[in-house]
């Protein structure tokens, strides 16, 4: 099996197959709660016969508009025959898909307020604050960073040794590759700093069912980040077997470890499924309730702000989120992504 | 360990968080050196302004309750360094017992809601 037939096989077969769940998944996500329930709004009684039918028809289409890009994309990609494109294409409307969702599914609970069972769209009058300290170190697996943090250094390591070895060393074949993995690697670290950070507010009513659904959610997305890391540092780890193999053995190497990664993308897709029906479970078992708004951020710019003074990332206003860019994270996204355009640009760059 | 933060509370919000874990601290539920979130965090969960839960740490601070330590958070102090002079500690017990005996209640019944109270706030404590 080729490169080329390897990467279509992924596309075709393993992303094919998480958007066609994925789809489903988002499909389901309004009534999960019942037919009294849109996402998280308790609806009153008959409203899916009437004005319901159509949120939920647009919110159905809308799901769907990523494809609108990939597709001509994908054709595209094939047409022109460079199908290793797939794999950007792949990173991008994974990207896409996530931000489509999360405006989609609070403008279509925005409408859905107008319908919303009275009794239940007061915002809670009580709220419990968890006075235990979220830091990074403690949803930190001591195993998994050593792991981690030996494989990267001693890549490196033999990397830099080679590079300093070879008669007329080539940078961006020898370190391009596994610079751009230890900056996804860096990019996992920003992403799991912002889950643990991400905020928990919580009723009174219910209290212990919604900390448990939020510390489950957060301990799920936080191993997926793991596992993520530790296949990184594994192809890190591999890198250097590639580069010292004689060069009739190059491409098969390279061809293991492409169907290695496909097999454990594999295996993660199915632990993920099962881990996401866990956490759907345990949130179930929350009932969802309106937070008070002590902010009262009407004055929000929309879709983004400054506000130094307000410690969360996203910040509700009157016309929806805004994403805050004094936050620490937002700072870290954008430099992080400004880096990464770097990188590719010095990689390109230089020979 | 939790803290509730009510609406309809006419207190204001930084002052509910302090008085909440001045009460933990009391009940021996916050021990001494038990480490307490950041202002960030508690700030973004509660959804408030970072000088909200700023100014009740501050408070706390200042009644020895708490020491800041730069880098490495707030953790709860030794009580031996919270000792304040009597006075000062019983000036809001007088103004409260005027309250009380201005509303017409009787000494005995000041007595029992004293007891209880107290009772109340040295629930789960061993001193």
């Amino acid at each position: 099996m080729s490169i080329n037939e390897l990467v279509i096989f992924n596309y075709v077969v393993l992303w094919g197959g998480a958007r066609i769940r994925g789809c489903i998944r988002r499909w389901r996500q309004p009534l999960r709660r019942g037919p009294e329930w849109f996402f998280n709004v308790h609806v009153q009684p008959g409203f899916y016969s009437g004005e319901g039918k159509k949120i939920l028809h647009s919110y159905w289409i809308r799901m769907f508009l990523p494809f609108a890009v990939e597709v001509p994309a994908a054709v595209a990609i094939f047409v022109s025959g460079q199908y290793l494109n797939l794999a950007w294409l792949i990173l991008g409307i994974a990207v896409l898909v996530h931000v489509n969702h999360l405006f989609s599914v609070d403008y279509a609970e925005r409408q859905a307020r107008r319908f919303a069972a009275p009794e239940d769209e007061q915002p809670v009058s009580s709220m419990v604050l968890s006075l235990q300290p979220r830091r990074l170190r403690d949803y930190s697996n001591r195993t998994v960073e050593r792991f981690v943090i030996f494989a990267s250094i001693a890549a490196i390591g033999w990397l830099a040794r080679f590079y300093f070895r070879t008669p007329a060393p080539n940078f961006r074949l020898i370190f391009g590759g596994p610079m751009v993995l230890l900056y996804y690697q860096l990019g996992f670290l920003i992403i799991k700093m912002g889950i643990v950070s991400w905020r928990t507010p919580v009723p009174q009513a219910q209290a212990e069912e919604h900390l448990r659904a939020r510390e489950e959610a957060r301990k799920f997305y936080l191993k997926v980040c793991d596992w993520n890391r530790v296949m990184i540092a594994g192809a890190l780890a591999f890198c250097p077997f590639i580069l010292s193999a004689p060069t009739a053995l190059q491409t098969r190497l390279i061809t293991y470890d492409f169907i290695a990664l496909i097999g454990v993308t594999a295996i993660m897709t199915v632990w993920g499924e099962v881990g996401r029906n866990k956490v759907l479970k345990s949130s179930l078992r929350a009932r969802p309730m309106r937070m008070p708004d002590f902010l009262h951020a009407d004055n929000s710019s929309w879709p983004l702000c400054y506000q130094p003074a307000t410690p969360m990332l996203v910040i509700r206003g009157a016309r929806g989120y805004s994403l805050n860019l004094a936050n620490r994270l937002a700072l870290l996204g954008t430099a992080y992504l400004a880096g990464l355009i770097t990188l590719f640009a010095i990689l390109r760059a230089i020979h | 360990m939790f803290l509730t933060v009510n609406t309809n509370d006419q207190r204001s919000i930084y002052q509910q968080i302090a008085d909440g874990i001045k009460e933990l601290i009391a009940r021996g539920e916050l021990a001494e050196g038990t480490p307490l979130p950041p202002v960030r965090q508690l700030a973004a969960d509660l959804g408030v302004n970072l000088n909200t839960i700023a100014i009740a740490y501050r408070e706390l601070q200042k009644e020895g309750l708490i020491t800041v330590k730069h880098g490495s958070g707030s953790v709860v102090a030794s009580r031996t360094s919270a000792e304040r002079e009597q006075g000062e500690l019983l000036r809001p017990l007088r103004t409260a017992l005027t309250e009380l005996v201005l509303a017409g209640f009787s000494s005995g019944k000041i007595l029992d809601i004293v007891a209880h109270e107290l009772g109340t706030v040295t629930k789960g404590s061993n001193k």
